[in-house]
């Protein structure tokens, strides 16, 4: 969409590019995606990219990377500074949000709601570590789309 | 029924990408000489239905080519491996996840390269991406990955000084460069998002053509 938002993916990716391999043996369901079931993310059109990008920003700070501590402080340190990039972004998105550039159209409202129903169909802590596990889905379809 | 699995596992169960070309490989179960059989099998990530993969049931090699059903780079896979001999088998073993966009190794561009008597000109091309048979549509992953560029290296076999360019576009002029000298062109690629690179390409060597003044 109109809203175009300069953003450290180089930092979010290599952040989690370090804990990838980690945090997704963590997540033993293979028959669900949070983020892609049951369609993926690429099949969204790009009209409603800035409303996703924004949703699911939000959808990472609020309800996610708070659920995500593991015992390994290396991995904590990781997740956080993942978080904080993603912080950083949200409020960039917030600007444009306000701007009215970022409207949200049926068809993200719908994918929204279906990316909620798949993250409540967990127990919280399983939804959170699945969802971090899919932060490469999340930045493949971003960067894509940038 | 299920055989009791008793034989050590596979080891080393992983996905080896190079171009998108992804193949399953794995070594022999630790003690286990010749003989040794497996069967292949792999999910889409969050799909997650087992499929044999047919064409690598019952061998006896250690690798089993999964680029066809992996070609989708929007998708993340899992693939897993079972070892058999003489009636016992092991558990089935799990790759990590799999993402054919960001876990692929890049090839390093092709370059070719033309003289003048005080220029080289360069044209490099991004390897493509696997495809199913010569005869299918070829993809350049500059097209997977429009991020895509290029790491050129020119050095000049007399002085030995070297230039490094960075450059978006596959074309490079190199001017004020000195008549009747030789100078070598290497080039590697260099994607930003998702982080990748390739290594650099072999030495291209060529000189710049006699001043014809002198």
């Amino acid at each position: 969409g109109p809203c175009r938002v300069s953003m450290s993916m180089a930092e979010i990716r290599s952040g989690f590019n370090a804990i990838k391999a980690n945090i997704q043996a963590r997540d033993p369901i293979r028959n669900l995606s949070i983020l892609s079931y049951p369609h993926s993310l690429h099949k969204v059109k790009s009209s409603e990219r800035c409303c996703i990008t924004h949703q699911l920003f939000t959808f990472y700070v609020d309800k996610v990377f708070k659920h995500c501590r593991t015992e390994d402080s290396y991995i904590n340190r990781k997740i956080s500074s993942i978080a904080n990039s993603f912080l950083s972004v949200r409020r960039n998105l917030e600007l444009c949000h306000e701007q009215n550039k970022c409207v949200c159209g049926q068809e993200s409202l719908g994918k929204l709601k279906q990316i909620l129903v798949n993250y409540e169909g967990l127990n919280v802590t399983s939804a959170a570590m699945k969802s971090l596990g899919e932060l490469d889905i999340l930045l493949d379809w971003v960067e894509k789309e940038s | 029924g299920e055989l009791y699995c008793s034989l050590p596992n596979p080891r080393n169960v992983r996905f080896e990408s190079v171009n998108m070309k992804n193949v399953l490989r794995w070594s022999a179960p630790e003690g286990t000489g010749d003989g040794v059989l497996y069967k292949v099998k792999y999910s889409v990530y969050g799909v997650g239905k087992w499929i044999r993969k047919l064409e690598c049931r019952n061998i006896n090699r250690t690798w089993c080519d999964l680029s066809s059903e992996t070609s989708d780079y929007e998708e993340q896979y899992y693939a897993s491996v079972k070892a058999f001999l003489n009636g016992r088998c092991s558990d089935w073993i799990e790759t990590a996840r799999f993402n054919p966009l960001t876990d692929t190794k890049i090839d390093p561009p092709v370059v070719s390269v033309s003289s003048t008597e005080k220029s080289i000109s360069i044209i490099l091309t991004a390897p493509e991406k696997w495809k199913r048979s010569p005869e299918g549509e070829s993809v350049s992953l500059l097209q997977v990955y429009p991020g895509l560029q290029y790491n050129v290296s020119v050095l000049n076999k007399k002085t030995k000084k070297r230039w490094l360019f960075s450059i978006s576009n596959n074309t490079l002029l190199v001017p004020w460069l000195e008549p009747g000298t030789a100078y070598c062109v290497s080039a590697q690629i260099h994607v930003t998002t998702p982080l990748l690179h390739s290594g650099f390409s072999k030495e291209y060597c060529i000189s710049t053509l006699k001043d014809k003044v002198a």
